[in-house]
Formats: C-alpha cells, sequence, structure tokens
C-alpha cells in the first residue's frame, strides 16, 4: 500500500470514529441531512452554522459562550488549513475570500473567490481536507465582467446536497460526502455583464439566488430553483417591466429601464409565519448618472418583501430614490421581534450603503424610525421621521437634488458616505438579549465625477456607470451599535481601517475583521477590545463560531478580497503592502 | 552586426508587417508582444479594459488607447509619470524624485495630485507595454472577436459577445 493510501485511510477511519462518537453522544441519526424543520430552527443548533447568515432572521448570533469575555483572552490559533483560488481572470490579478464558512457537525464548508467548495474535518483538533470541489469557472468571461472582484461567499446546504454559485453564474449542487457535482444550472448570464458572488439561500426545497452586475447595466433579479426538479419557480425582476408597477418611476424616453440594475447579490432572510423572503436591491444604472434615469427608479436602492411561493413582491420600502450615489441597498434584512406593551413589533433592518440605518414593519413595510450610522453624512439634511424619506425628496422633481448631488451640473463633487457605503455588504450581527444591532462600518468620503450617458451608447459587457469615483482621503472604520428598542446609537469602536468583514455577535462579545489582518473581539456593551490578533493576510469575511465534541471554536477566512486593493486604495495607501492571500483560520481556547 | 543578419532582420520587419494584419490584426508572436499583453493585462487592463477603449466606472474615465495620439514617446511618458489631477497612475518607481515628470517632486505626489500606481514597472516593461499599446491597440476601430481571442486565448467564453455582435450585424 503507497504511503498516500495509508494516509487516506487514516483520515477516513479517524472521520468514521468521529461519527460514531457523535452519535454515541446522542446526536440524532438523520442529523447529516438538511431539512426544512432543521433550517427553521437553526438559531437552536448551538455547535453548528447551518445558515448563511446563522438562522433565517439574519442575526448572526450564536449561543456558544465558551469564548466570552473573561475567557477571549486565552484566544489563540487553533489550526489553520490553506486553501486556494488566489489566480487572477479577466481584468483581477488575483480572488480573495469573503465566504461565511457553514459548520455542521464538527465539518466545515468554505468556498474560494472562484467557488471552489472545500469540505473540511474539524474533529482531531486540526483541519483536514475531505475534497474539494472545483466548478471549473470560466475565470475570464466572469472575471472581465466582475465589478468588484472574484468573489464567492458561501454555500447552503440540503438534503446531503452543498448548493452554492459560481461567479460565470451557476448553481451548483455538490454531494456532500463525495464532493462530486451531482448537477448545475446557468442561471446568471456573463454575456450580460451577470455575475453571482452571493450565497444561496435554501427556503422550501428552492435555492434562491441573486446577482451582481448593475455596473454592467444589467436587469436584476432574484430567481428560485426547485432543488428536486432542477427547474426554475421563480424569477422576479428588480426593475418593473413596461407597464408593470413600479415602471411609471423610470420617466425617461430612452428605456433607460432595460439597463437599469439593481443587484441583487447580498443573501436574504425569511419569515416563516408570513412566509416572505426579504431581499436588498442595488443601485440603478448608470450609477452617478442620475439625470440619464429621472424618476425614482424603482425597485432600486430597496428592500423588497417577495412571496415565497411565487416570487410576487408584497411590499418595497426605498432608500434612496433616483439615487446619484451608487448607494446601494444590498444588505441583509435583520427580523426582530420586540415585545412592548402594545405586542410585539415586528422589525426588518436595513443598515444601508447611505449610511443610515432603517427599521420598517416587515408585515407591512411602513416605516418605524431610521438613524444614521455613520460619523460623517453629508448627501442629505436628514432622514424625514414620518416617511423615512431623504428630507430633500420632493415626489413632484423627476430628479432629485439632494444636499450634495453629483450632476451633469455638478461634475465633481466629495460626497459622504462614499459610494463604497457607510455599510457595504458585510453584514451586520444582533444580540437579542441585549437588543443591540452591531454594524461593520466604513467611515468615508469619496469624489465622484459625473459623465453624461448617451442614450444608446451602452454595450453589453462595458461598464455603464456615468462617472466614476475617487479616494483622495483617508477612509477609516468603526464598528457602531444601535439598541433597535430606542433605535439609537449607543457605542461606536473606531478602527483603522474600513470594515470590510463583517461581524458576528454573541451573548458577551462581538468578533470583527479587518483588512490589514487583524482580528478583534469587543465588549458586547461597551465595544472596549478585549483581545486582537494578527492574521498576517487582509481579512474581508466575516467570523462564525461552532463547536466540536463540546468545545467552542471561531472560524473565519483570511484572503483580500473584493474591489477594495483595485478601485479603493487610495484611500487606504498603507494597505498596499497587503498580499493575495487564502487561509482559513480557526480559533480556540 | 554583419549583412546577412541585417537582412534577416529586415525580411523579419516587412514579414511582421505583412504577416500581421492576416493574423486577427496582431503583430508577430515574439516574447516582446506576448509580455506586452502579459503586462497590459496586469496592468492596464482593469482601467482601459482589455480592448484599451477605456471607459468610466471604477477605474475613473480612462482614455481610449484605440484613439490615443499620442507617439510611442509620449505613451511611455504617461505610463511612467501617470497624469497629475485624474486617475492615470504614475508607474516609474523614482518618478517624482528628481523631477523627471512634468516638474513636480515627492510633496505632489504624497498630496495626492498624482495617483501611484498598484505595482511599479521598470522603464524597459514600459517600453514593451508602449510598443504593444502602439501594435495592438492605437488606431483600431471597435473590438473584434479575433481581437479578443487573441487577448484572452479560444478557451473562454469572454468573447462570445463580439461572435454574437458579428453574426448580428452581417
Ligand atoms: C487606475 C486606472 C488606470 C490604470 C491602472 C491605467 N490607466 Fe491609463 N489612464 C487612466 C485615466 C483615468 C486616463 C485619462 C487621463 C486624462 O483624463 O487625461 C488615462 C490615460 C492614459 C493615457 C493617455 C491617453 C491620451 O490619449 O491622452 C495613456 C497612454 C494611458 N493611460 C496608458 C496606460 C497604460 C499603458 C497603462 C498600464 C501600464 C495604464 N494607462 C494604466 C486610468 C488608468
Amino acid at each position: 500500500m503507497s504511503d498516500r493510501k495509508i494516509r487516506l485511510l487514516g483520515c477516513c477511519m479517524a472521520a468514521l470514529v468521529s461519527g460514531l462518537v457523535i452519535n454515541a453522544a446522542g446526536a440524532r441519526a438523520d442529523d447529516n441531512t438538511m431539512t426544512q424543520e432543521r433550517l427553521l430552527n437553526a438559531d437552536q443548533e448551538d455547535g453548528n452554522w447551518i445558515l448563511h447568515h446563522k438562522d433565517y432572521s439574519a442575526h448572526r448570533f450564536s449561543n456558544l459562550n465558551q469564548i466570552n469575555a473573561d475567557s477571549v483572552k486565552n484566544l489563540k490559533v487553533a489550526w489553520t488549513v490553506q486553501l486556494g483560488g488566489l489566480e487572477g481572470g479577466g481584468i483581477w490579478t488575483h480572488g480573495g475570500l469573503e465566504g461565511t464558512p457553514i459548520a455542521e457537525n464538527g465539518f466545515l464548508y468554505v468556498t474560494d473567490g472562484w467557488g471552489s467548495v472545500y469540505k473540511i474535518d474539524a474533529h482531531h483538533g486540526e483541519g483536514v481536507m475531505l475534497w474539494k470541489m472545483d466548478p471549473k469557472t470560466d475565470h475570464d468571461w466572469a472575471g472581465a465582467v466582475a465589478c468588484c472582484g472574484v468573489d464567492n461567499r458561501g454555500v447552503a446546504l440540503w438534503g446531503d446536497m452543498v448548493i452554492s454559485h459560481s461567479l460565470d453564474g451557476r448553481l451548483i449542487a455538490t454531494d456532500k460526502n463525495t464532493g462530486k457535482i451531482a448537477w448545475q444550472r446557468q442561471v446568471a448570464n456573463p454575456d450580460k455583464g451577470e455575475v453571482i458572488t452571493g450565497a444561496p439561500l435554501v427556503v422550501k426545497n428552492m435555492a434562491i439566488t441573486g446577482v451582481a452586475g448593475a455596473e454592467y447595466g444589467i436587469r436584476g433579479w432574484v430567481a428560485a430553483t426547485d432543488l428536486t426538479t432542477h427547474k426554475e419557480v421563480w424569477r422576479t425582476y428588480t426593475i418593473p417591466g413596461k407597464g408593470e408597477p413600479g415602471s411609471e418611476t423610470w420617466k425617461d424616453d430612452h428605456e433607460a429601464r432595460a439597463t437599469g440594475g439593481g443587484s441583487t447579490w447580498v443573501t436574504g432572510s425569511y419569515d416563516p409565519k408570513s412566509d416572505t423572503i426579504f431581499w436588498g436591491v442595488g443601485n440603478p444604472g448608470p450609477d452617478w448618472d442620475s439625470q440619464y434615469r429621472p424618476g425614482d427608479n424603482l425597485y432600486t436602492d430597496s428592500t423588497i418583501a417577495l412571496d415565497a411561493n411565487s416570487g410576487k413582491i408584497k411590499w418595497h420600502f426605498q432608500h434612496t430614490p433616483n439615487d446619484p450615489y451608487d448607494y446601494d441597498s444590498v444588505a441583509e434584512n435583520v427580523l426582530v421581534d420586540l415585545n412592548g406593551p402594545n405586542g410585539t413589533q415586528k422589525l426588518d433592518l436595513e443598515a444601508d450603503r447611505n449610511g443610515v440605518g432603517y427599521a420598517v414593519d416587515r408585515d407591512s413595510g411602513k416605516f418605524l424610525w431610521a438613524v444614521p450610522f455613520v460619523k460623517k453624512l453629508t448627501w442629505t439634511k436628514g432622514v424625514d421621521p414620518e416617511t423615512g424619506r431623504p428630507l430633500e425628496y420632493d415626489a413632484s422633481k423627476p430628479v432629485q437634488n439632494y444636499a450634495v448631488t453629483p450632476s451633469r451640473d455638478d461634475k465633481v463633487t466629495m460626497v459622504c458616505p462614499g459610494n463604497m457605503g457607510g455599510k457595504n455588504w458585510p453584514p451586520t450581527a444582533y444580540n437579542p438579549t441585549l437588543h443591540l444591532w452591531y454594524i461593520p462600518v466604513i467611515e468615508s468620503c469619496n469624489r465622484i465625477t459625473n459623465e453624461p450617458t448617451k442614450p444608446g451608447s451602452f454595450k453589453a459587457r462595458e461598464m455603464f456607470t456615468g462617472g466614476g469615483p475617487s479616494d483622495p482621503v483617508r477612509i477609516t472604520g468603526s464598528v457602531t451599535a444601535i439598541d433597535v428598542t430606542t433605535g439609537k446609537e449607543v457605542a461606536k469602536q473606531e478602527a483603522p481601517y474600513p470594515m470590510l468583514g463583517g461581524l458576528l455577535a454573541t451573548p458577551t462579545l462581538v468578533f470583527a475583521g479587518q483588512p490589514d489582518g487583524h482580528v478583534m473581539a469587543l465588549d458586547a456593551k461597551s465595544l472596549a477590545p478585549l483581545w486582537t490578533f494578527n492574521t498576517g493576510g487582509g481579512v474581508s469575511a466575516p467570523p462564525i463560531t461552532f463547536t466540536v465534541d463540546g468545545k467552542q471554536y471561531i472560524a473565519l477566512l483570511v484572503g483580500q478580497g473584493g474591489a477594495w486593493d483595485k478601485w479603493f486604495i487610495d484611500g487606504t495607501p498603507d494597505l498596499k503592502r497587503i498580499a493575495p492571500s487564502s487561509t482559513l483560520y480557526v480559533f480556540g481556547l | 552586426m554583419n549583412q546577412n543578419s541585417w537582412i534577416m532582420a529586415l525580411a523579419l520587419i516587412l514579414l511582421t508587417a505583412i504577416v500581421s494584419p492576416a493574423v486577427h490584426g496582431q503583430t508577430a508572436t515574439h516574447e516582446d508582444s506576448a509580455e506586452g499583453l502579459r503586462l497590459f493585462r496586469t496592468n492596464c487592463a482593469g482601467c482601459h479594459r482589455w480592448h484599451g477603449g477605456g471607459g468610466g466606472g471604477y477605474g475613473g474615465d480612462a482614455l481610449s488607447l484605440r484613439r490615443t495620439k499620442l507617439d510611442r514617446a509620449q505613451i511611455i511618458e504617461v505610463i511612467g509619470c501617470g497624469r497629475p489631477g485624474t486617475g492615470m497612475p504614475f508607474h516609474l518607481r523614482d518618478a517624482y524624485n528628481d523631477g523627471k515628470c512634468y516638474g513636480l517632486s515627492a510633496t505632489d505626489v504624497s498630496n495626492g495630485m498624482v495617483r501611484e500606481a498598484k505595482n511599479f514597472l521598470r522603464p524597459n516593461e514600459i517600453e514593451i507595454i508602449a510598443d504593444y499599446v502602439i501594435a495592438n491597440v492605437k488606431g483600431r476601430g471597435e473590438p473584434s472577436f479575433a481581437e479578443c481571442q487573441a487577448f484572452f486565448g479560444t478557451g473562454s467564453r469572454a468573447c462570445n459577445v463580439y461572435k454574437s455582435q458579428q453574426t448580428a450585424g452581417q
């Protein structure tokens, strides 16, 4: 027997033995099969992290408490595993990591930027890679039209399958045990400038997929694929078709709707009580030439509530009508129940790129409150406390004029927050005991230059942005805590760099990573730093926590991903020294 | 160089000139051209696009190198020195150390007046890129399927759209 075979056998024997141990410990035998029942109760599976945002409510909160405000000072690296996906493609010189690991019964499922999926056995105090599924992504086809990096934000689980996306537009089901592709389906079309970077959301035997490409003049959508028949169940466009409700908010005479943008590349959330899926919609296209597309431009920059069975839009709430800033509402929607004297308030929380955190009633979409979470916000004088609209908003005007508005008449403007937003895709976290909502903030301003877009100038696979940003001033970051019972900011911990990775909340802690490599644990109430570690690579992915054989770990992907080092580096010049990397870090006490 | 090799060189140049328009409008496939493509791809294509046509977007409003009027020396200067006050970054490490670029100094760079490239290039690399631009980009019309395949190779679907555009136009 060759040396390699022996090692292989060793790994499998170990896996077998550990499987037996789990069963002996009393776990249900069917625990390795994903069902709707388990997904609905994902927050009860303390040792696992089986949904992208931990639970359907997108809390990214874990009850695990071995690693806590007292013990966290002893947290250290337990093990690491090197991943791949560093190669470039299209306009990108390297891939990066933005994924949220999925953890189930001591096995981790992680992705690299090109959509390879890795299954890692976390038993035995080290990480053993069991398989890698390489979808053989067409690097140049996808990479040439990925506006903002070679990214993949993670997988979902269903039955015995791992469900994932590839940048070149596929939905892929991989056998959990063998790592072999069981089936795949082309959902997005890079020929149209469409790519997929978000993680799928599995609801009731459907995989829900969002799309990226608003910088390339796509018409955005959210699509549901039946996981048994592999057929499309519904596809809801985020830009209404001719004559459909909302089409009246596109008032031009040159079909701006056709290239209207409205991407959906961040995984949504789900409320089983009302059977509603909540999803964030991105910027209108062209990004910085709002005069090309007079009207409010629905459903760009909105939260949309979709009927899970039909995909029909039940309600929408728009944050930045006729957006001239690139202020996507591509963000997770955090669902929170607050018990008060007048019954239960059902909130939908969204931290918008425009620098404002919003709470709306998640059954009706009715505006409740808004709170700015950035230090500097100049684009509007404020949000109307009655309507939730920017104070300057004037329904009678086809083109909005906010406090600062990049336009053909004001071609070069400094805007705060900058176009990466007060918060970008990195997810927030919510502590349900403290009622605190933690936001990973980019504290920034940047300079927008408008370039008038001519009707007829659109070309497939060419940027369609109506201008561009530059970053002449320093950009920093913070973790900002909002008390959702009052809608007020209660703490802000500043950081030297923008928050590009997202957060994890536990009963007494908040975890975050920085693009200079530092990972930190903050006190859940005061946000005072309690622990920090330099991973030596850029962090642009959210941490999670899980247990193996009763011991708690923190897992985090490390490897500079996204658009920052290509398009926004001038705002953080010292990050130029950070080299691309691709590593899974796991920390334990 | 003896007479024979002069003739050889001349013949090679002529051959290149004759053959090149036929081969997808590319110049000879000698090493410099492949290196030029590689360097252009990693350092320039992000902003100027694979075809050099430029356009707005995250890279700023990069000008079209297909329509540029600049000659070789001017292209070399712009690559090395960048263009102060615009999104075009400088690629020569010591461009602003001795006033050789527009008479500006290091302080101007630190004031953010001139953007610094992500990677610096050596002078001979800049020349190779300038030659690539002149041979493959400058003076070209609309990007074609063949040109796209010359850039990305035939293994990718990146050029599909040019194929369908061509068919649609026929
Ligand atoms: C970060 C984006 C960016 C990168 C990278 C970049 N450029 Fe540029 N380039 C620009 C912009 C923006 C302009 C327009 C400057 C202006 O307005 O005058 C420009 C202008 C130019 C010009 C002047 C064209 C003319 O006709 O005046 C040349 C030549 C040029 N670039 C070549 C290159 C080459 C070759 C590379 C790679 C080594 C490169 N650029 C890399 C953004 C970029």
